[in-house]
């Protein structure tokens, strides 16, 4: 059928070079050229939200792992729970209430009754079972990469071991009650089934997982119109039959382009609804689109997002290294270090100066911030002049190796280190590493002090210290090790009370910033803009639309 | 006149290329444009500024100026004078031209002789190798070449530099066989000159005419392929001003700042246009015949 | 004729071979891991990475495809030769790996998405570069000296002298940002893309641009051969003979010089559509063009060497045959390159 159709368009083409005088007459007016297909309907009613992604990864739950597959996936897909910003909670989603046992390792979660697939099949406790099972079968043609989900969830390792072939932790107790059983405690683990990619999936998955790659059938208020284009677009029409409040708009037109420069000329051109701002432009749209007023939510004449995001960009320190194992220097670095003025040159103002691993929306209490994590030159000077008194040049005999990823727009802000660093005797020179080289490196923990992003999986400050900081995490790439972080995490998950447990947590954040394994640098933001079309459109702290409630 | 043919050769096509106004032009830009980058540290700096160094403390003010007496090619995002970063891109563009090329002439001579004048085997394993390298679709392969040894100035006039030598190898492999077929090789031959003497007194000088005017244009050829290297972000690594990476930056600009991209493509231009010229010229003057494309 | 055929085959078989096994050669000198690659900054977990390494046939497997350890609990790294030997054993049943980073995808049908559109704008932008490139190297020759020819002459040296990438953006400034601000959004071209459901203009619209980038390098040199062909062949004896006989100029460009004159012309355009069949990386990538050359490039960069090596493989294959076709007909058209051939065999 699409081959068809780009047939056509090619016979077409060939006139097109003795057709120029004529173009004018043959810009579309929206949707109206052709009929029949669901998705020209749907825009000739004019509510399609087109909205800009780069190719995704996978937009199949069982791997949906980056921000561009999940912000179509969740669009599809309902899991148990969300997680509402407004309220700051984990709110009910296909699952309407859960309970936890006493010490957090089992939850039960009763679901929706009545919920539907796109193709009409049952939402019930099996499809959760069958979804997750995907999620941690080593059998599946390319094993997913975010089985890291489920690890605290009984079974889950065995299975994606290969040793079982069912994820025994899960227990479907009847159609619409699922029993999920723990390894350990986790009174967080609602906000890890708020994780979109860890939905409910249909038989259809299994017996046809090809199609379902490109054109996966959803509980979600939008459901697929066609399949997935590569590097063109993904169609979403939305669910009429959807069990929860129906999307207002009639569609979300995912336009994929290649680059965020691209894409705002689509922006410009009118042809895309939501981008992300070009580095160096945001003053500029600032004052052209109106900034809006939330930070999160588009509406007309306010329509440029600067809202803090769930993320913080930081320096890993490597903890093995000769140098680096005196905190004075650590603390130096730190110090030396001016965030705002990166902050102000290359992000226009737009992103917070960090003082601590917590972004400020996952926890905004003064008392996280971390004694050294500021920037104050006479301190850093101060603290250095003791054990390493600088030479007539000014130097301290102290080398220090700056290592980046050469692709990802870096070397401006690295340069600015270098130059702060340099500014109070510590010798400084980079090192821009090829990607692939780059996560080698960090990996082998061959360098001295390299970048990260980390942004949140799930809301929670378990998020900002488990995977970092604790010993045996994979993401520990600074090597840190203390045993009574490493101890207070594990209490921290079993305590369900709220206040107790972030009380915890904010402890154990103190007890890291004594240490300063990492350097942070900025919390992020926003760069977004949306069109005058869009009436109210909100974009969350982990940069996810909420499509269903937007209004064009 | 056999016994000493260059001589003649070389001042017979001087006297030629004078005559051919495209060709004296090419070279007039190509000797300014080399003048200016060789002495640009001695006046540039003083007038436009660094080309890397930014001034955090101006930035705001001073970015993306649009074209005006003080900044004749405008600022750039960090503002920088394009200008200023124009004239250092030429080191780089001259740099990578010409290096890259002395690397696959040098090469291409080498596996050009033993192929033609060793014959058999030499020639068949050697010129199937070449066969390869050619098979590739070229930029694909340099940029595969350079994901392999990462990005960097060096890497780029050595990626670039390795790949170019098949197409030498044949051009002087040619001309060597044709030479080789001439009386006065045999002559010699028959005189108990050696291998070496007869290489290089006799076949090479006879041969060289045609890389010369080869070599010529391949420096436009790689002074292309560097800028779109860097375009791709695979070549120069910023902050250095590649002239490649200049449109890349402006890219971004396109609708409101588009001399960011205009001018370094201008300069692109006139350089590889000048190489051309000269080497069409050189052709003529040298009377090469080239096969076409 | 059918050995020259079958003697072309021959020849590019070890080419074929060698092109395949540096690839692979250089997939495994590069730093850095694809499986690591795929999680980015946060770091597989090891099982996952396990079981990636089995589902890719990296290391060494059971007949289930769970990984078989050794007696240290290692995984055994299947060695490079084998698994070259696996590739080519695959490509002979049409099996071309599977992607790294696009969640396991067959190459076959990346490539098969991403082939139509290359051909396409291949096809469009060799239609340009036939009518133009020949008619502008016609004029030129049949006019000679005249503004005409050195307007041609000009227009080629600077086509060939431009980065293809920088002309695309300089066509993307003039008919879509400079035609729209002076009409006012009346009339212009759409600068990126290849058109889809909302797009703003009908689908054929797209190919302009993108071709006519493609083209341009390809017209002047289309250009350029015509004219030196046609001046070459109109100075041939049998041409005098004929206007001696007093045939009028035209009549002789146009029965006997243009025929002869445009066998090398239609074989440099045959040769031509074969590297643009290759994929035209910096067109694509200025253009957003979804096509082939644009795919490789992004599949070097992020490590996803199946597709490396799929399309390469592809594109040589395609290319291969194209040449043969292009020295097959050319041998047909003209005689003296049959004779040739056999007389130093």
């Amino acid at each position: 059928m699409s081959l068809n159709m780009n047939r056509r368009s090619f016979l077409q083409g060939g006139l097109a070079a003795s057709a120029l005088a004529a173009l004018a007459g043959c810009k579309k007016t929206d949707g109206a050229a052709q009929g029949g297909s669901e998705a020209t309907m749907a825009a000739a009613g004019g509510n399609v939200l087109k909205f800009y992604i780069s190719n995704p990864v996978a937009i199949d739950p069982y791997n949906t792992q980056e921000t561009q597959g999940t912000q179509v996936e969740h669009a599809l897909f309902d899991a148990l729970c969300g997680f509402d910003w407004d309220k700051q909670e984990v709110v009910p989603k296909a699952a309407e209430k859960w309970e936890p046992n006493a010490d957090a390792t089992e939850f039960t979660f009763h679901l929706v009754k009545g919920a539907k697939f796109h193709n009409g099949d049952p939402v019930d406790a099996a499809s959760f079972k069958r979804g997750w099972e995907r999620i941690c079968d080593s059998t599946m043609p390319e094993p997913s990469v975010i089985a890291y989900h489920l690890d605290p969830v009984k079974g889950a390792k065995e299975m994606s071991e290969g040793k079982a072939k069912e994820l025994t932790g899960v227990e479907v107790v009847d159609d619409y009650t699922l029993k999920v059983t723990l390894t350990a405690p986790m009174a967080d683990f609602p906000y890890v089934c708020a994780h979109p990619a860890l939905a409910p999936v249909p038989q259809a998955a299994i017996d046809d997982p090809n199609s379902f790659l490109t054109a996966p059938i959803g509980n979600g208020p939008f459901k697929m119109d066609g399949s997935w284009v590569a590097d063109q677009y993904i169609n979403l029409v939305r669910n009429d039959d959807y069990y929860g409040e129906k999307a207002k708009i009639d569609g979300i037109y995912f336009s994929i382009q290649k680059d965020p420069e691209t894409a705002f000329r689509e922006f410009e051109a009118g042809n895309i609804d939501f981008v992300d701002v070009p580095t160096g432009r945001m003053a500029e749209i600032e004052g052209k689109y109106g900034l809006s007023e939330d930070g999160y939510t588009v509406t007309p004449g306010k329509q440029a997002l600067t809202g803090p995001e769930a993320g913080v960009y930081y320096l890993l320190l490597n903890q093995n290294d000769e140098t680096l194992k005196d905190p004075v220097i650590r603390q130096a670095i730190s110090l030396a270090i001016n965030r705002q003025n990166i902050i102000d040159t290359l992000f226009e103002g737009t992103r917070v100066a960090a003082d601590c691993i917590f972004p400020r929306v996952i926890d905004e209490d003064p008392s996280n911030a971390w004694e050294f994590c500021k920037y104050d030159k006479e301190a850093a000077i101060k603290l250095l002049d003791e054990k390493y008194p600088a030479d007539a040049n000014g130097k301290r005999g102290i080398k220090i190796t700056l290592s980046y990823n050469s692709d990802g727009g870096h070397g401006d802000l690295m340069s600015i280190v270098q130059s702060d660093l340099e500014a109070v005797g510590i010798d400084v020179t980079q090192d821009s590493l090829e990607w692939a080289a780059y996560l080698k490196a960090m990996g082998d923990g061959t360098y001295q002090v390299a970048r990260l992003g980390w942004n949140a999986d799930y809301p929670t400050m378990d998020n900002f210290l488990y995977p970092i900081f604790l010993s045996t995490s994979e993401n520990n790439y600074s090597k840190y090790n203390n045993p009574e972080v490493d101890k207070g995490l594990a209490e921290a998950r079993q305590i369900t009370d709220e206040a107790k447990r972030k009380a915890k947590y904010r402890e154990i954040n103190a007890m890291v910033g004594k240490d300063m394994p990492v350097v942070p640098i900025m919390f992020y933001s926003h760069m977004q803009v949306g069109s005058d079309k869009l009436k109210s459109f909100y974009y969350d702290a982990q940069t996810k639309g909420d499509f269903a409630k937007a209004e064009m | 006149m056999k016994t000493r043919p260059s001589r003649t050769l070389w001042g017979d096509a001087w006297s030629r290329l004078k005559r051919n106004k495209l060709a004296i032009i090419g070279a007039i830009w190509i000797l300014l444009m080399i003048l200016v980058a060789l002495t640009a540290d001695l006046w540039v700096p003083q007038t436009l500024g660094s080309p890397t160094e930014a001034d955090s403390t101006v930035m705001k003010s001073m970015s993306r100026l649009p074209p005006s007496l003080e900044h004749p090619f405008g600022t750039d995002t960090l503002g920088r004078d394009v200008l200023c970063r124009v004239i250092y891109g030429a080191r780089i563009s001259l740099a990578v031209g010409v290096l890259a090329t002395a690397i696959s002439t040098l090469i291409g001579l080498v596996a050009g002789a033993l192929a033609a004048y060793n014959g058999g085997w030499w020639d068949t394993i050697i010129m199937r190798t070449a066969d390869i390298f050619l098979a590739f679709p070229y930029t694909l392969f340099v940029i595969a070449m350079l994901a392999v040894i990462g990005p960097g100035i060096q890497n780029v006039f050595i990626a670039i530099g390795i790949l170019g030598w098949p197409s030498i190898a044949r051009v002087f492999r040619s001309a060597i066989l044709s030479v080789k077929e001439n009386d006065y090789v045999d002559a010699a031959r028959a005189m108990g000159a050696s291998n070496a003497r007869i290489i290089t007194r006799h076949i090479f000088p006879n041969s060289v005419a045609s890389v010369v005017v080869y070599a010529t244009m391949n420096i436009g050829g790689a002074i292309l392929t560097e800028s779109a290297l860097s375009f791709l972000g695979m070549g120069v690594v910023p902050p250095d001003p590649s002239w490649g990476i200049m449109i890349q930056d402006g890219q971004t600009y396109l609708a409101t700042e588009p001399w960011l991209m205009i001018m370094p493509g201008i300069a692109i231009l006139t350089t590889v246009l000048a190489f051309t010229l000269l080497g069409d010229g050189l052709r003529d003057a040298l009377d090469v015949k080239m096969k076409d494309a | 004729m059918l050995k020259f055929i079958l003697k072309r085959i021959l020849q590019f078989i070890p080419v074929f071979l060698g092109v395949t096994l540096i690839l692979f050669v250089l997939q495994n000198v590069v730093p850095g891991d694809p499986i690591q690659l795929i999680a980015g900054e946060k770091k597989l977990d090891p099982q996952t990475e396990v079981n990636l390494r089995a589902a890719y046939h990296l290391i060494e497997t059971d007949d289930n495809g769970a990984p078989i350890y050794d007696e240290n609990g290692k995984t055994i790294e299947t060695p490079l030769w084998k698994r070259y030997i696996q590739y080519i054993v695959g490509l002979f049943h049409g099996d071309l790996g599977r992607s790294y980073q696009q969640n396991g995808k067959p190459v076959a049908n990346i490539l098969a998405e991403k082939y139509p559109y290359t051909v396409r704008l291949a096809i469009v932008a060799i239609i340009i570069e036939s009518i133009i490139g020949i008619a502008a190297g016609m004029i030129s020759a049949i006019k000679r000296y005249s503004a005409w020819d050195v307007g041609v002459t000009l227009v080629t040296s600077t086509l060939v002298a431009m980065p293809a990438f920088w002309f695309g953006m300089l066509q993307q400034l003039f008919w879509g940002v400079f035609l729209k601000s002076v009409t006012d959004g009346g009339f212009y071209l759409p600068i990126s893309g290849a058109g889809g459901p909302h797009a703003e203009f009908e689908g054929w619209v797209y190919y302009i641009l993108p071709a006519l980038t493609l083209a341009a390098v390809s017209t002047a040199y289309t250009a350029r051969i015509m004219r030196s062909q046609l001046l070459e062949v109109l100075n041939q004896d049998y041409i005098r003979t004929a206007r001696a006989k007093g045939l009028s100029r035209k009549a002789v460009i146009w029965r006997h010089a243009l025929k002869n004159a445009l066998i090398p012309v239609v074989t440099y355009i045959g040769l031509d559509f074969g590297g643009m069949l290759a994929g035209a990386i910096l067109t694509e990538t200025v253009f957003n063009w979804p096509g082939v050359g644009f795919e490789t490039y992004r599949a070097i960069t992020q490590r996803d060497w199946p597709i490396v090596m799929g399309s390469v493989t592809v594109i040589v294959i395609v290319v291969m045959i194209i040449n043969l076709v292009v020295d097959v007909s050319y041998a047909f058209l003209d005689p003296r390159i049959r004779l040739g051939s056999s007389k130093s065999e």
